[in-house]
């Protein structure tokens, strides 16, 4: 189980009897795979092979490829994964079968998505080089091969099957979720593939840049620690990576920066407990969240938790520094940590392989309308740096130490002002919340005359008074 | 405020296509159209989760797109601004649209029809409003964009007259005037029609919850259960 940015030695090395398992697989897929055709999980046909074989292909569909895999075994793939998810889905009734491990069911859809992923950027870079036209020409001949349709049919499919969804509301209504699951969801194996399967449709409508429906499909979820998804560590920390950066992109920095915190700091919590591989695998997403969280807390400045904090400052210590104060200087670094942290986003379909130029990588198109947000808020921390000396200012005298038109500074006030409005969470659904003052700093202008407040944060009593209290028992 | 993926006035059909698988399935395409141009005929109605749905069916199906409707949506998010809604759109549109080199002036190709409409969100997003509509003005390409959206112009002064309302109480008249893009008569009847006062050569705002900018202190909330232990203990103390 490991995290996969297109790093080799992020991934474990598969078990040698496993590759050549694999290889068999492979073969037989090969051999089965018909060309063309538009109903992708019937075109394989059904498995009513040995159990040698379905133990085989469970075993396969967790199992990462090799990093230089060829287009070939990538189609091979794609196919064993119809297959597997063909038996399951529409055999007669719900199949009995062994899973290898509790946390297979999360493997499989990982290792599923991961490999959409990874094919769409793959596909995407070919077609922008236009230099390997053997490839090109395999790409043209199987443009349904990792479609978005059949990707998106596979996770929906398993939802509802298992009713999931039904399963999970009733639950939040504090009743027994099995009363809802019927002849599928009842069993482990299901259940647990159509869990993860909403897991896996946040991240992949994260992927295609559709964050708002990202952050809605986790509506039948509830964050806590008593989710099913706490139990796999790996499914944990996806989870909350893909809300945090969704709320992020809808500009929700103090609800990104919650979703943050939490798991990072649930991790250095428990990395006592996890020194294992699933552990060691985290370590890079672990890396991609704490400059994330410099970012949002960049844009919303934000007590951190201290281990946070801490964390944040040897990492990122100068970095984080620069990004705080804003200003044009800080834009390549915003763009760098931007690229380092973000999700290797895709486009769905086939790209136009005629006209290579416009094949462009979706990180960049990302990257593209994130940076325009950041350059139109880069001089806020400027102007909060001012403010927060005085209670009341004169416009003109500020632009003046600021070296810049009066009129410029309007513009850059009316800007912060705007932004420090945001909407946060509270409870219900992801995407509710109430739009509230987020910064500590409020001001108002009066022709050229500002007008300074500040929110101060009184004494905190009751924690030093139950400590005290504690020690006289 | 309701959460983002709720519009009021919202007809029962869309919502259930939202809501179901149905909101891939390249057939209601057309529906979905024809709700955006009912947003655009409309000035006051707006669904930016259903059209982010559909820029979601173009993206999954490019032979449906139709550039004009892709617009129309871009327009209707530029007048909720400081909202993210015009980013959103952004992300789920073709990704060479936002690149310089794919678009050249008059090209009459999205790129550049996207490009145009994005620099207009950045001097909204930048609080330049003087500029946006020298901007709207500078070319007809603009006057083309924004044809289908009725009332576009009112709607952006209403929310520029928002944005401004919550920072400031008191605002020199010519600069006000410029960022509403109104004069005389018509400047009058706006700004009364806001409630704001015209002395002399400023025009004062009431005072509201944003524009107060007062102090606060933020007091701890503090909660029985935070002595639960507490008092927990007190009763398991032996006699």
């Amino acid at each position: 189980m490991s995290y996969r940015n297109g790093d080799t030695a992020a991934r474990a090395p598969a078990d040698e009897s496993d590759v050549e398992e694999e290889a068999l697989v492979n073969d037989y897929r090969e051999q089965v795979r018909y060309d063309g055709g538009l109903d992708e999980l019937d075109r394989v046909t059904s498995l009513s092979g040995s159990g040698q074989d379905i133990h085989a292909q469970l075993a396969a569909a967790a199992t990462p490829l090799e990093f230089q895999a060829t287009l070939e075994t990538k189609f091979a793939s794609y196919d064993n994964y119809c297959s597997l998810f063909h038996f399951i889905l529409n055999s007669d009734g719900p199949v009995d079968l062994e899973v290898p491990s509790y946390y297979w069911a999360w493997d499989v859809i990982d290792e599923f998505i991961y490999q959409f992923n990874s094919f769409c950027s793959y596909r995407q870079k070919i077609a922008l080089k236009a230099d390997n036209l053997e490839e090109i020409q395999l790409l043209r001949d199987n443009p349904n091969t990792w479609g978005c349709y059949s990707v998106l049919n596979v996770l929906y499919s398993l939802i509802q099957r298992s009713q999931i969804s039904e399963q999970l509301a009733a639950m939040k209504r504090g009743e027994e979720g099995s009363l809802y699951a019927g002849e599928y969801g009842n069993r482990p194996l299901y259940k647990m593939l159509g869990y993860f399967s909403i897991i896996g449709l946040l991240r992949v409508h994260c992927l295609l840049g559709d964050f708002s429906l990202a952050l809605k499909t986790l509506d039948d979820i509830e964050l806590n620690k008593k989710a099913m998804f706490a139990r796999v560590m790996a499914a944990h920390f996806t989870t909350y990576y893909y809300v945090g950066f969704s709320y992020m992109m809808m500009r929700r920095y103090a609800d990104a920066i919650r979703m943050f915190s939490h798991i990072l700091v649930y991790v250095s919590r428990t990395k006592n407990f996890q020194k294992n591989a699933q552990y060691d695998s985290i370590t890079k997403k672990n890396d991609q969240m704490y400059a994330l969280i410099a970012i949002c807390v960049a844009f919303h400045p934000t007590r951190l938790d201290d281990t946070i904090h801490t964390a944040l400052r040897e990492k990122y210590g100068e970095q984080f520094n620069r990004l705080q104060r804003g200003g044009p200087e800080a834009l390549p670094l915003y763009e760098e940590l931007f690229r380092s942290a973000c999700p290797k986003f895709i486009a769905p379909t086939p790209p136009d392989f005629d006209n290579p130029e416009i094949n462009i990588d979706p990180v960049e198109h990302h990257l593209k309308v994130f940076m325009d947000e950041v350059k139109n808020n880069m001089w806020s921390p400027t102007v909060k740096s001012y403010l927060k000396l005085y209670t009341t200012m004169d416009l003109k005298k500020l632009a003046g130490f600021l070296e810049v038109e009066p009129d410029k500074l309007r513009c850059w006030l009316l800007v912060n002002k705007q932004r420090s409005r945001q909407v946060r969470w509270s409870e219900g659904g992801l995407l509710e919340g109430e739009l509230i003052n987020s910064s500590d700093l409020d001001y108002a202008m009066e022709g050229d005359l500002i007008h300074v407040s500040e929110a101060k944060v009184g004494r905190r009593l009751v924690d030093w008074y139950l400590r005290n209290l504690a020690r006289t028992y | 405020m309701g959460p983002f993926d709720y519009a009021q006035d919202r007809p029962e059909n869309i919502d259930v296509i939202l809501n179901g698988l149905d909101r891939y399935n390249p057939e209601t395409t057309t529906t979905f159209q024809d709700y955006v141009m009912v947003q655009c005929e409309n000035s006051a109605f707006y669904d930016c989760y259903a059209n982010l749905a559909l820029l979601k069916l173009y993206q999954f199906n490019p032979h449906l797109t139709r550039d004009e409707t892709i617009t129309n949506i871009l327009v209707k998010a530029l007048t909720v601004f400081p909202n993210p809604d015009f980013s959103l759109c952004l992300s789920l549109l073709p990704t060479h649209v936002l690149q310089k080199n794919t678009a050249s002036a008059g090209d009459g190709s999205l790129a550049e029809a996207v490009q145009k409409l994005n620099s207009l969100n950045n001097l909204l997003a930048g609080a330049d409003y003087t500029a946006f509509w020298e901007k709207l003005d500078s070319d007809d390409l603009y006057a083309d964009l924004i044809a289908d959206v009725s009332g576009f112009e009112d709607s952006m002064r209403v929310r520029i007259a928002v944005t401004v309302g919550q920072a400031v109480r008191e605002v020199e008249k010519g600069l006000l005037e410029s960022w509403l893009n109104l004069q005389g008569p018509e400047f009058d009847h706006f700004v009364q029609v806001f409630g704001w006062e015209i002395a002399g050569d400023s025009i004062k705002v009431p005072l509201n919850k944003e524009n107060k900018a007062e102090g606060t202190i933020v007091t701890e909330n503090v909660k029985f259960e935070q002595f639960g232990r507490l008092i927990k203990r007190a009763y398991e103390q032996p006699a």
